[in-house]
């Protein structure tokens, strides 16, 4: 006898085969988040049970000097990656565009530094702006740009431009590629029309270009923004953070205060600090990619 | 005309030199003799060169312990998040059931929850479950991030499969199951393979669990093997490069098989930048 419609056996095999990835996220993502929320309102020392104390680990990291020094930081990292990433991205978009040959090669090139590890990316940084050995400062003396090597990494000030540069080389080709690929679906009609009208190509970019491929624009700054500020791995190889503090990101920060120093509940508000940035950057892509798809 | 076609190549010859360089140090470096690198000598091209940093990797320095236990975690993660996402994907996309569209924006969340913003809430749950400190602990931490990852892409990958010839085979007495193992996966192999081949590089270029996790000398991988090559303030830049360049062997092949998978990839924002 058989006492399950087709839609019963549908459904029971949809939450079968949906189960295991609800399982793993939420054994491994759901819970430990949730629990780092809770965490974050509680104090542990060594040798003790934890106690709930409230807000008071986030007072604690907004009163910190220290704290609000890495929040700038991550700021001034995010905002100054994604604005030359921007810029470079659609000169290389621009420049790639309507080229026939040899296109697919030199994307293929170009879009290198984005697949090699970044601890690779990140190391062959820190050895090009070496302060005695680098290439970057042979070079400078070699052509009498400067007369002793520019401390790129042991200068408070030069630092966090730096690290930039390093994040910024490991991530424009893929800025660059995706904007090429949404230029490439705008239709040649527009283009056409405007050149009847006597538009030039700066008339053409700005009202013929951008509108098309904003929508790509905006989720790949979105995407982009929200890795950005939790970035690790650049700075934790290039600086550990430093000289000082110059270049403290939040992540680097929940390190120093979780791994380094066992002050957890601090080290779970210290991560959950880009938390309500985070969410809302998130709630953007999940809304934009919706649209797209319908 | 003229000077706008000069213009575009003249930055595309810019960029490109800038991509360029940065490699070219990691090949030239990897090929001087510790005296050129500690003496700036024949800075630009390694004169006379040599192989020595390579064979020094093998055989004084634990670069192949390196490789094991980042192959090995690599290629187990990416098979287990293959075969739950993959599942995951189907149910999401040809399966119609209450909850349907609350999972797949669960997924997506999921997906783009940074991993900076992660670890140490994930490296407590490790701790609670007395699970650290082994090559196990990675191979169920990357899937945080790969199961979202394949589920997100294949979804894509299976809604350009065409429903008929799944019906087709339902008509003709399959099972929704056999329907999916017999029609839709050999399908959806590219997409498979693709997702497979992200997920390998995905894994082994990671680097921040790897740091956190694992404690234990004898099972670090390779991107936390790099890292701990510079010691102190004298680092052996000529052995160090020697061993990015062959890190980044793996994933340079795989890439130029992915090339065009990643460009379609891209575009739909199921790969992040």
């Amino acid at each position: 006898m058989n006492v399950l419609t087709d839609r019963h056996r549908e459904r029971l095999l949809g939450y079968a085969l949906i189960a295991p990835v609800a399982m793993f996220l939420g054994a491994l993502v759901a819970y430990p988040f949730l629990s780092a929320i809770y965490l974050s309102l509680t104090e542990k020392t060594v040798g003790y049970p934890a106690h709930f104390v409230g807000l008071r680990n986030y007072e604690a990291l907004l009163e910190s000097g220290r704290f609000r020094i890495v929040a700038w930081n991550s700021a001034a990292f995010t905002v100054g990656s994604i604005v030359v990433k921007l810029v470079i991205g659609m000169a290389m978009a621009l420049a790639l565009h309507n080229v026939v040959r040899g296109n697919q090669f030199i994307r293929g090139i170009l879009l290198l530094p984005w697949v090699i590890p970044t601890v690779v990316i990140a190391l062959t940084w820190k050895w090009l702006m070496d302060l005695f050995r680098g290439l970057i400062n042979v070079a400078l003396i070699d052509v009498g740009a400067v007369r002793s090597g520019v401390h790129w990494l042991g200068d408070p000030t030069l630092a966090m431009a730096s690290v930039i540069t390093a994040n910024v080389w490991r991530g424009f080709p893929f800025f660059g590629v995706s904007f090429l690929a949404a230029m490439q679906t705008v239709p040649q009609e527009l283009y056409d029309a405007a050149a009847v009208d006597g538009a030039g190509s700066w008339e053409k970019f700005w009202r013929i270009t951008l509108p098309s491929i904003k929508g790509v624009v905006a989720v790949v700054t979105l995407l982009s923004t929200i890795v950005t500020l939790n970035d690790f791995n650049i700075v934790y190889i290039m600086t550990r953070g430093g000289p000082g503090a110059a270049t403290h990101i939040f992540a680097t920060y929940s390190y120093e205060l979780g791994i380094m120093s066992q002050r957890w509940g601090l080290a779970m508000a210290a991560s959950m600090a880009s938390l309500p940035l985070v969410a809302l950057l998130i709630v953007a892509v999940v809304r934009y990619l919706h649209r797209e798809e319908e | 005309m003229r000077g706008a076609t000069l213009a575009r190549w003249a930055v595309l010859a810019l960029i490109l030199a800038i991509v360029f360089v940065p490699m070219y140090w990691i090949v030239a470096t990897s090929f001087k003799t510790g005296r050129q690198i500690l003496l700036s000598e024949s800075v630009y091209v390694p004169r006379p060169f040599t192989v020595d940093n390579y064979v020094y990797l093998f055989e004084e320095s634990r670069f192949a312990l390196w490789i094991r236990n980042s192959a090995i975690t690599a290629i187990a993660s990416t098979l287990l998040s293959l075969a739950i996402g993959t599942a995951g994907a189907y149910s999401l996309t040809r399966l119609s059931f209450p909850g349907r569209r609350t999972f797949g924006a669960i997924v997506l969340i999921t997906y783009l929850v940074p991993p900076g913003l992660m670890f140490i809430p994930l490296y407590r749950t490790f701790i609670g479950l007395g699970y650290t400190n082994s090559l196990g602990t990675l191979i169920l931490a990357y899937p945080t991030f790969l199961v979202p990852f394949v589920t997100w892409l294949l979804m894509g990958f299976f809604r350009s499969i065409p429903r008929e010839l799944e019906e087709a085979a339902l008509v003709d007495g399959a099972t929704r199951l056999q329907a999916m193992v017999r029609v839709v996966l050999p399908l959806a192999a590219p997409g498979l393979l693709a997702a497979g081949l992200f997920c390998f590089t995905l894994s082994w270029n990671e680097f921040l669990y790897a740091l956190i996790f694992i404690a234990d000398d004898s099972l670090k991988t390779l991107p936390v093997g790099l890292s701990e090559f510079v010691v102190s303030d004298f680092a052996f830049w000529g052995q160090l490069m020697a061993a990015a360049a062959l890190a980044s062997l793996p994933v340079i092949v795989v890439y130029i098989y992915l090339h065009k998978y990643m460009v379609q990839g891209l575009t739909a924002g199921a790969v992040k930048g």
